[in-house]
């Protein structure tokens, strides 16, 4: 399997000269096996992953694009990934099956007018939409095995762990951690007290961090949301995003291999991503290998294309 | 009045160190008035830039007020708007300025980008600051001391794209993204609406030379000569291609100078950069 990390970056995509080590490119990561090519999030790391495809002497054809959920930094990719717009592609999209609209009606019309000239006709490539839920195993390309479960994040979002040939990554970009607030589908207004006070809620949020828990346990990577620090995590409990110590809290139980810190808050500079990581490096207590997803990264094990 | 660009990329944002000199934020403008007035048109993810600094400012106090300009609502003009902390902050006033499109007003528009599906925030019920929209019309109205024009020169999909002039005293800025010149109506128009501007900002992604598939986009050789045309002292080129580095942007900018000059044009010509303050 081989990992390359192509946005870090959480909220909005940022383009400024203290943040271009780890990049300011939002949520995008590409995972090879074999033939395989999987994408999970599209956020605008995507263009330049699109680009790298087409420098490939045979890219792939079929392309499995893994969405965790549909908040604007993991979609505002998609419209600039080259290979949607060439025919001889197929794209497999998976993302939560919703009540309220369709995938591919979510897609759809975040790229036509009024925001965006282009309609699901004009894009090439053969797509599929599929609407996943939590809680589910499926086989990709008969060589990956796709897990999911629930994160905690407003209107929920999934969580990934794909597994092939004795490696195995989990991808949790967006969570909240699991005792204060239980987000859903519904907003949650923060008055400053926990809002999971019910035995039911605090009941769901154990569950969902056990689920979290399993999904990620003896992965060999798990990348992982960790947007704040500390102080501001105790200011902004609503957003549904973790601190980068709950991210080691989480790797340390699971008992990974490697905990990528992700979702970068899109005012920490390089400095500060590096202050953050140190601090989780010095107080860490096993021989987990901590460290801090940047553009560009390449993680390898097992059967490699 | 005074120019400063947040945000000068089309399209996409590109962060990356070859994009860092001009900037990979996408389209966002401010214009400062002599009293103080802030006027800023488009609110790509430079706006997300000059939110953050604005915060020690009254704005973060929740006191602070501005106008937004929208020309249109693609991503790159527009989806910058909900991410600042200052648009969260209760007291802070947003007169916003915009297109009502075939799919509803600006503020449907903008309220359907703020769905749960795409955005944590849940709808503009929920943002703290008063955000109060007003649709673009051709009649001019005041920030100030500054002058607003509007003119829809262009449509996509039947939705307008309004070109933007500001004036304060005897000096202008227009503003003008996203058309093509397919004919002599909108050319004829975008001259009278241009004419004799101290600055025009004008998009223009690509050359003449280049062949990309882009209809809904001047060229720069356009850009000039609309404002030779209008009698123009600046032309500033922004949306600049996701593709544009800073290198080939200098190429760029020094060649069609080099023209400029042979020509013995009075024009002065740059690529916009993020950052500086320009004096209009």
């Amino acid at each position: 399997m081989i990992v390359r990390i192509w946005g870090t970056r959480g909220s909005y995509p940022v383009a400024r000269a203290e943040m271009l080590r780890y990049g300011g490119n939002t949520t995008c990561v590409e995972v090879r096996v074999g033939d395989s090519c999987i994408i999970l999030d599209a956020g605008t790391g995507l263009r330049q992953l699109g680009e790298a495809l087409g420098r490939e002497p045979n890219p792939p054809t079929t392309i499995n694009m893994l969405i965790t959920h549909t908040h604007w930094d993991h979609i505002i990719g998609f419209p600039f990934f080259a290979p949607i717009f060439s025919p001889q592609n197929r794209l497999e999209i998976y993302g939560l099956q919703r009540t309220q609209s369709s995938l591919r009606k979510t897609i759809a019309n975040a790229l036509s007018d009024p925001l965006m000239p282009i309609g699901l006709e004009d894009l090439r490539a053969n797509l599929s939409f599929h609407e996943i839920h939590e809680g589910l195993e499926f086989q990709l390309d008969s060589r990956v095995r796709v897990c999911t479960a629930r994160a905690n994040h407003p209107y929920r979002a999934l969580a990934y762990r794909l597994e092939s040939d004795g490696a195995a990554l989990v991808f949790i970009p967006d969570t909240g951690p699991f005792h204060t607030v239980l987000f859903g589908d519904e907003r949650i207004e923060w008055t400053g007290k926990p809002t999971a006070n019910t035995d039911d809620d605090l009941l769901a949020l154990a569950t969902m961090r056990a689920q979290i828990i399993n999904l990620a346990r003896g992965a060999d990577w798990l990348i992982y949301d960790s947007q704040f620090t500390d102080e501001q995590y105790a200011r902004f409990p609503h957003w549904g995003h973790s601190s980068a110590s709950q991210a080691r809290e989480i790797a340390e139980e699971a008992g990974v291999g490697q905990l990528l810190l992700f979702h970068h808050d899109p005012h920490h500079t390089d400095a500060q991503i590096d202050a953050m990581l140190e601090e989780q490096r010095a107080i860490c207590r096993s021989d987990m290998i901590i460290t801090a997803a940047y553009e560009g990264m390449e993680l390898r094990k097992g059967d490699l294309p | 009045m005074k120019l400063q660009f947040w945000g000068v990329r089309g399209y996409v944002p590109t962060p990356g160190a070859e994009y860092l000199r001009y900037g990979g934020n996408t389209c966002c403008t401010a214009i400062y008035g002599a009293g103080g007035e802030m006027v800023v048109i488009d609110t790509g993810t430079g706006f997300c830039q000059l939110g953050d600094t604005l915060m020690t400012t009254e704005f973060g106090r929740g006191r602070g007020e501005m106008t937004l300009l929208i020309t249109h609502t693609y991503w790159d003009h527009i989806l910058g708007l909900p991410f600042p902390g200052l648009v969260h902050i209760p007291g802070n006033r947003l007169h916003i300025y915009g297109p009502d499109s075939t799919r509803g007003s600006l503020e449907m528009v903008y309220n359907g980008m703020l769905s749960p599906v795409y955005s944590p925030v849940y709808g503009l019920a929920h943002i703290g600051a008063t955000h109060s929209f007003q649709p673009t019309t051709t009649t001019p109205f005041t920030v100030g001391g500054m002058r607003v024009s509007a003119l829809p020169l262009s449509r996509r999909n039947r939705s307008p794209i309004w070109a933007y002039r500001v004036e304060e005293g005897s000096r202008s800025l227009v503003y003008i993204t996203d058309v093509r010149y397919t004919d002599d109506q909108i050319w004829n128009q975008a001259l009278q609406f241009a004419a004799g501007a101290s600055v025009l900002v004008h998009s223009a992604p690509y050359t003449r030379t280049e062949q990309v598939q882009d209809y809904g986009h001047s060229r720069v050789e356009d850009a000039i000569e609309l404002a030779q045309e209008a009698a123009v002292e600046r032309l500033i080129i922004f949306h600049h291609a996701q593709s544009r580095t800073d290198d080939q942007l200098d190429l760029l900018v020094s060649n069609y100078r080099r023209q400029l000059s042979d020509d013995e044009s009075p024009l002065i010509l740059d690529a916009a950069r993020e950052g500086p303050v320009v004096e209009v």
